[in-house]
């Protein structure tokens, strides 16, 4: 009988391919060394600050809508006028120019003045597309997640013809450049919206973007999760599991999916941000979220009308965009590097950084 | 003797220089040759006459390709006035209004050098009909066209034609008080017998006009220079058609509007044929209007159209009180001041035209008009393209209707797809929506037949997306198409315009008004704008 050592018993854990390399010897768990690892990145730190920033911005649309701009997002003032230091100027004036940053000087009405000839408020618009972006990138996001950590464990875990079958598929999928491929399916999915397996999800709606972004995105995360299976089914805890009389789904479940949680997560974070940004182009393109709905790149689509007489309609929500996605990734390549420490080793090693002499590799 | 010779000298000139000044179009007193460098937005749908089926298309070969009657060159009301092409004169119409005969000028000739023959007539009609084209709609009712249509062989046999007299006569099934216009439209401008059946968009067929499409990449550019055949012969013998003053027009497509401004202002572009972008527009007419840029009206209406058939709009209230919550002025603005409030259906300059408006904006009377109402169904979808200002001013149109009480949800889709789209019975929520409409030819007609008759509902490829099916307006339409258009005929479409307003299809809101902004080596004043061409090619001069 294969002996059992202590080190194939050890709690599972982020360091993922080889718990017991980040086990403290002081008895410290591995998620609080982690989380020791990330106070410790100043940088990482200050952009999740800002990132929670931005949530809260986004967050506090209804506020400001009701509070301060006293109008919806997607409300109309072509012909309205708006008292500015106790004069009435048009939101949109006969020629069709839209009213310019107000600051406060209207009691902050039009803040970031109006989003074109509807006249609708650019501040308020900006915030509901704040929220519009974040819960499709956030939701299918999740998708993503779900489905290919599902994917990547059937595949890795039972490799056969379940494997080939299942990466086969991932592969074709790949094989489309994916804003072609969503933008594809968005433009499809346009008029009828989406009728699977009983389930209609009418076109028009959010949903429609979140399950297209959720899709695509899909073999960009399950690839790497199988790889990662592949390598921890071999390992001794496995074997020792399948040795107990473990099933197929207990294993995957209770011994290699807490092993894999660090590089879900870490990919998770930056999923949010590619999510995002894939929003942005099907909604630019008209085939993410429908009008008159806002969402940074609706807005930024907008704005591209009037770049010439009103750029900052295009430079606000791109600013966003930018800020949330940078803000994420610099988050999650801190949330990696004190997730599993050595792929940043690993990392330095490609790069040419002298590699510490018996570092593990 | 010496005097006679003199005499005959001067007058020979004076005879050359009377040709030439009549050939040339347009009272210009600028330069003859030269090349013109043109940027449109896009590529047209086709350069093939018979596919053509677009403003940008059309103003393209209006010069190139002529058919029997033609559209004077000439801009406002008279642009409207048919004149014989390559047929010596307009159509003798016997037999009830049911046969047209018409003589092709002797002597005409193709680019290529080819004669032009009365036979070639038949072979462009049939054509037209083996390529699908989309003007096929105006042609089935000459005798044996619709079978024609739907076997694609056999020959259509209500046209005779004899090359040596070049004769045509053309049979129709019934009267067509349109077919004087139809028979002036590109669709059936004549090309050589033995012309591919296929789309020639990259190797336009030959030319009848004053110019050829020399050179064609598609997506890209296009490039005209002068028809030998036109100076040779053909322009003594058509003098309804100018010659034009350039030996080379150059045309690229530049698709961002805003580097096409820049490069008309710099003059590296002479004109620019979409307009100015919205919102360069008023800057580039403060400084440019009277020099540089002229405000052309067009022959288009731009409404909302309401699902007559469906609830909420197969009630009469609900539909006026939308017609009351149309604020023009808001339009005006979403379209940069490049619309002009219209709450009817046929546009000025269009004949029976009569300004009226039934339904001035009133917010009051139309929530009370939707109280009374009180539709049941409220959830309702508005459709609109991806248009910039289409789309704007379908959002705003949404909100119009959220004001009014209802849950109106907007579906924006591609242009490109649109029409097809709306035109599809089989397409979910057709419910209400945004669309706009420029006249074919100038005859009323072309307004009431294809968008509110109910004869003209279809399966697919509807043009009444209204559903108006109303027996005794149907009757009206019919009645009216079959007579040739005269002051009594156009009474009667201004009358049946009211009437049509008054079951409130439609939600007007404006005409369109478009530009020419040209260079300021062109002459400004005398740029053709011909209302169912747009610009015409022969009419630019360098000053």
């Amino acid at each position: 009988m294969h002996g059992v050592t202590p080190e194939d018993h050890m709690a599972p854990g982020p360091a993922g391919a080889a718990p017991a390399l980040l086990t403290p010897a002081h008895g410290e768990g591995p998620w609080r060394l982690a989380a020791r690892r990330l106070g410790r990145n100043r940088i990482a730190l200050a952009f999740l600050g800002l990132f929670a920033l931005i949530v809260v911005f986004c967050l506090a649309a209804p506020l400001w809508a009701n509070e301060v701009a006293h109008t919806g997002p997607n409300d109309t003032h072509t012909l309205k006028k708006v008292e500015v230091n106790g004069e009435k100027r048009d939101v949109v004036t006969p020629a069709g120019s839209p009213l310019g940053p107000q600051w406060f000087a209207a009691g902050g009405k039009f803040f970031l003045g109006a989003d074109g000839r509807l006249g609708r408020d650019e501040m308020v618009r900006l915030m509901y597309g704040g929220r519009t972006s974040l819960f499709i990138a956030f939701v299918s996001g999740l998708i993503t997640t779900l489905i290919a950590a599902a994917l990547g464990l059937l595949a890795g875990y039972y490799r056969g013809w379940v494997d080939p079958v299942i990466s086969r598929s991932l592969d074709v999928l790949w094989a489309f450049p994916v804003l072609l491929l969503a933008s594809a399916l968005g433009l499809t999915l346009a008029v009828g919206g989406l009728n699977l397996f009983g389930l209609h999800v009418p076109s028009g709606s959010i949903w429609i973007p979140i399950l297209i972004i959720g899709v695509v995105m899909v073999p960009y995360m399950a690839r790497p999760i199988r790889g990662e299976v592949l390598s921890l089914r071999e390992k001794e805890f496995a074997e020792a599991a399948v040795a107990q009389g473990a099933g197929g789904f207990r294993i995957m479940f209770s011994e290699l999916l807490p092993n894999l949680w660090s590089t879900i997560i870490v990919f998770f974070a930056l999923n949010i941000a590619n999510n995002m940004l894939l929003e942005s182009a099907l909604s630019f393109l008209n085939v993410g979220v429908q009008p008159p709905n806002s969402s940074w790149g609706t807005m930024i689509a907008k704005g591209n009308d009037l770049i010439t007489s009103a750029p900052l309609l295009t430079i606000i929500p791109g600013t966003m965009i930018l800020l949330t996605v940078l803000s994420l990734n610099v988050f999650g390549d801190g949330l990696r590097d004190a997730l599993d420490p050595r792929s940043k080793v690993r990392l330095e090693a490609h790069a040419g950084v002298a590699e510490p002499e018996g570092a593990p590799v | 003797m010496a005097a006679v010779v003199a005499v005959l000298a001067v007058a020979a000139v004076a005879a050359i220089g009377l040709v030439a000044c009549g050939s040339s179009g347009a009272a210009g007193s600028g330069k003859e040759g030269g090349t013109l460098n043109v940027t449109y937005a896009s590529f047209p749908d086709y350069l093939d006459p018979q596919l053509s089926y677009t403003q940008e298309g059309w103003t393209a070969m209006y010069d190139t390709y002529l058919p029997l009657l033609t559209y004077k060159h000439a801009s406002g009301a008279e642009g409207s006035e048919v004149v014989p092409a390559l047929a010596k004169e307009l159509p003798k119409v016997s037999n009830g209004g049911k046969t047209y005969t018409l003589f092709l000028r002797k002597g005409l000739k193709y680019s290529n050098g080819q004669p032009v023959k009365a036979s070639d007539f038949p072979y462009s009609v049939e054509r037209m009909f083996k390529l699908n084209s989309p003007g096929s709609t105006f042609y089935t009712t000459i005798v044996g066209a619709e079978k024609f249509a739907e076997t694609k062989s056999g020959g259509i046999s209500g046209i005779k034609t004899d090359d040596k007299t070049g004769e045509i006569v053309i049979n129709l099934t019934q009267r067509r008080g349109t077919f004087t216009n139809e028979l002036g439209l590109l669709f059936i401008a004549l090309v050589p017998s033995g012309t591919p059946m296929r789309n020639l968009t990259d190797n336009p067929p030959p030319a009848t006009g004053p110019y050829m499409i020399t050179n064609s990449e598609r997506g890209r550019a296009w490039t005209y220079a002068r028809n030998p055949a036109w100076a040779a012969t053909n322009a003594k013998l058509i003098p309804e058609v100018p010659s034009g003053y350039m030996d080379k027009i150059d045309v690229n497509v530049v698709r961002n509007d805003a580097t096409q401004v820049n490069e008309v202002e710099r003059g590296k572009t002479d004109w620019m044929q979409n307009p100015p972008p919205p919102d360069l527009y008023s800057k580039v007419k403060e400084k440019y209007e009277g020099t540089q840029l002229r405000v052309e009206p067009t022959v288009s209406v731009y409404y909302f159209w309401m699902n007559m058939q469906k609830p909420p709009f197969n009630d009469l209230k609900v539909r006026q009180a939308v017609n009351y919550a149309i604020n023009s002025e808001a339009f005006e603005r979403i379209y940069s001041g490049q619309l002009r409030a219209l709450h009817q259906i046929l546009p000025p300059g269009m004949p029976g035209h009569e300004e009226y408006d039934l339904y001035p904006y009133n917010m009051a009377k139309a929530k009370q008009l939707i109280k009374e109402a009180n539709p049941t169904d409220r959830n309702i979808t508005v459709w609109g393209d991806d248009e910039p200002e289409n789309a704007e001013a379908a959002a705003y149109y949404q909100d119009i209707l959220t004001k009014l009480g209802f849950n109106a949800k907007l579906k924006e889709i591609s242009a490109d797809s649109y029409t097809q789209v709306i035109g599809n019975q089989s397409t979910p929520d057709l419910d209400t929506g945004w669309f706009d409409w420029f006249e074919d030819y100038p005859h009323p007609n072309d307004y009431f037949q294809p968008l509110l008759s109910g004869e003209s509902i279809q399966p697919t490829g509807n043009a009444n997306f209204s559903m108006t099916d109303i027996p005794a307006l149907n009757a009206e339409i019919a009645a009216l198409g079959e007579e040739q258009l005269g002051p009594e005929q156009e009474a009667g479409y201004a009358a049946l315009d009211k009437e049509f307003m008054e079951q409130a299809p439609w939600a007007p809101y404006g005409t369109r008004t478009v530009t020419t902004f040209v260079s300021s080596a062109i002459d400004l004043d005398g740029v053709i704008y011909n209302p169912t061409f747009a610009q015409d090619l022969t009419s630019f001069q360098f000053k």
